[in-house]
């Protein structure tokens, strides 16, 4: 099929930017969303332009880098899925899609498609982690933990961080990601001892990158490609104002 | 965290607009309860003994005055808050979701609570303000004696049709931000369990959403039908 994609290009962080139109031909339903920028970047190399800078690593759909924000939606209209697991089946011949990066004050874009999401690494550096070293691996089950409790952990660490939840939010909001990574810790009984400080310290580090605070609208839930629930979010809340009334800093 | 810092945070201002919000549903619950005396067809008795009422008894109007500062935490917070939310995104987007991510009410919350502001502003002056500060009939029922005739004011209001539908809009912008507004408050409150989630978006929606703003909206509407009949 034949298509038209729109793409958002941009030098630099300074740059003002705009979109580019490009034809696309022979695109085949089978290939991926990057394998068709793969397609026209070569074309663009061999032609002697610039190519158009996106982030990619796994292509599998678990490692977080891709990034595209398609025709209105986050990773594009499939439901969680990342933009390297949406396939040109989504489409039909003719059809005018256009790409733009995530828009966020905190998430400078560097170049083109791609953004800088170290704004994420900051707000796991503030609190997303256990300070005791947890040692060997110990054997299953010597630490009884409720099976429930494991599940909703285990989906909350599904997050691959890619930031879709930013992107998505009305208002640029990290909230999803950050009750992500608050709630995979503090459910596990390792992550207990420190839940408080940690809400504390990764909602306060969220601020200050310059995020929006959330609106419930339930968007980011919707884009997130990998179906993190905003109940997350809910057990921040709630782990926040415990904090509140009885941290210990 | 100091109390001054946590709500300095995103959260902690949420909690607040959250707080004041909850505190404003309680208020809609016990205006309506009252504002129905209005379609008692009793020469206003019902309604007049029970705003004299309201306007005399210490402990209303210390909630009153209270209720006036949280509707002034609400707005001043929440527009902080929006004016935050607009400045994260630098850049807009060249093609938005629309309803496909989100609901159109959950998106409207700083424009209809900016058309209720505006609705409550005018509303204060027509009822609130001629009740304390304006020249008012004083009328008298048994052992009430010589209380303000709002009865009459509310019933003379309502034979304009242009003020009848104001306040039938007004109504409209409160269910659209009601029905967002109390389920979105119970999830910054960490309110969220599939135990009782249906209950909040029943509550949230059916009663907060509908019940109360038709109740409110059918005040002005019979008022003015029976007068024209």
């Amino acid at each position: 099929m034949k298509l038209t994609l729109k793409v958002w290009r941009q030098q630099n962080s300074q740059d003002k930017g705009g979109f580019e139109t490009y034809q696309v031909s022979d695109v085949s339903t089978d290939m991926s969303f990057l394998e068709v920028f793969d397609v026209l970047n070569e074309r663009l190399i061999n032609e002697g332009k610039d190519p158009i800078a996106f982030d990619h690593d796994c292509r599998e759909g678990i490692c977080g880098a891709c990034s595209m924000y398609i025709n209105g939606r986050a990773h594009g209209p499939w439901h969680e899925t990342t933009t390297c697991q949406l396939h040109m089946r989504a489409y039909n011949d003719g059809d005018t899609i256009v790409v733009e990066p995530w828009r966020a004050k905190a998430f400078p874009v560097i170049k083109d498609l791609a953004v800088d999401r170290s704004a994420f690494d900051r707000i796991i550096q503030a609190g997303g982690f256990i300070s005791v070293n947890t040692g060997n691996a110990v054997d299953a089950n010597a630490i009884p933990i409720d099976k429930v409790d494991a599940d909703a952990a285990f989906a909350a660490a599904a997050c691959i961080g890619c930031g879709a939840c930013v992107a998505a939010c009305k208002n640029s909001s990290a909230m999803l990601f950050t009750s992500a990574k608050v709630s995979q810790l503090a459910l596990l009984p390792q992550g207990r001892p420190e839940h408080q400080q940690r809400a504390e310290d990764m909602v306060a580090q969220m601020d200050k990158e310059g995020f929006g605070s959330c609106t419930n609208t339930g968007a980011c839930e919707a884009e997130c490609p990998k179906g993190i629930s905003i109940s997350n979010i809910a057990r921040l809340n709630r782990e926040f104002i415990g904090a509140g009334f009885s941290s210990k800093a | 965290m100091k109390w001054s810092q946590f709500f300095n945070t995103s959260i902690g201002k949420k909690l607040l607009v959250g707080a004041t919000g909850l505190f404003l549903c309680s208020f809609v619950i016990v205006h309506l309860a009252g504002n129905l005396a209005l379609l008692k067809e009793d020469g206003g008795e019902a309604f007049n003994t029970y705003a004299a009422f309201m306007g005399h008894n210490g402990l209303i109007q210390f909630i009153a005055w209270g209720l006036k500062i949280v509707i002034l935490i609400h707005a001043v917070i929440a527009i902080q808050l929006t004016f935050r939310n607009r400045t994260a995104r630098p850049v807009k987007y060249a093609v938005r979701p629309g309803n496909k991510t989100s609901s159109w009410f959950s998106r409207q919350m700083a424009i209809m609570g900016s058309v209720l502001f505006i609705f409550l502003v005018v509303h204060l002056a027509q009822f609130w303000w001629v009740m304390h500060y304006g020249e008012i009939g004083k009328v008298s029922y048994g052992a009430v004696t010589e209380v303000g005739n709002l009865y009459e004011v509310v019933w003379f209001a309502f034979k304009e049709p242009w003020i009848v539908i104001l306040y039938v809009l007004g109504m409209v912008a409160l269910a659209f931000h009601l029905i967002h507004g109390f389920k979105s408050a119970c999830q910054t409150f960490g309110l969220n369990h599939p135990k009782y989630n249906g209950l909040i978006s029943f509550i949230g929606v059916g009663f907060f959403g509908i019940i109360i703003p038709l109740g409110f909206a059918v005040i002005p509407v019979v008022i003015f039908f029976k007068q024209i009949s």
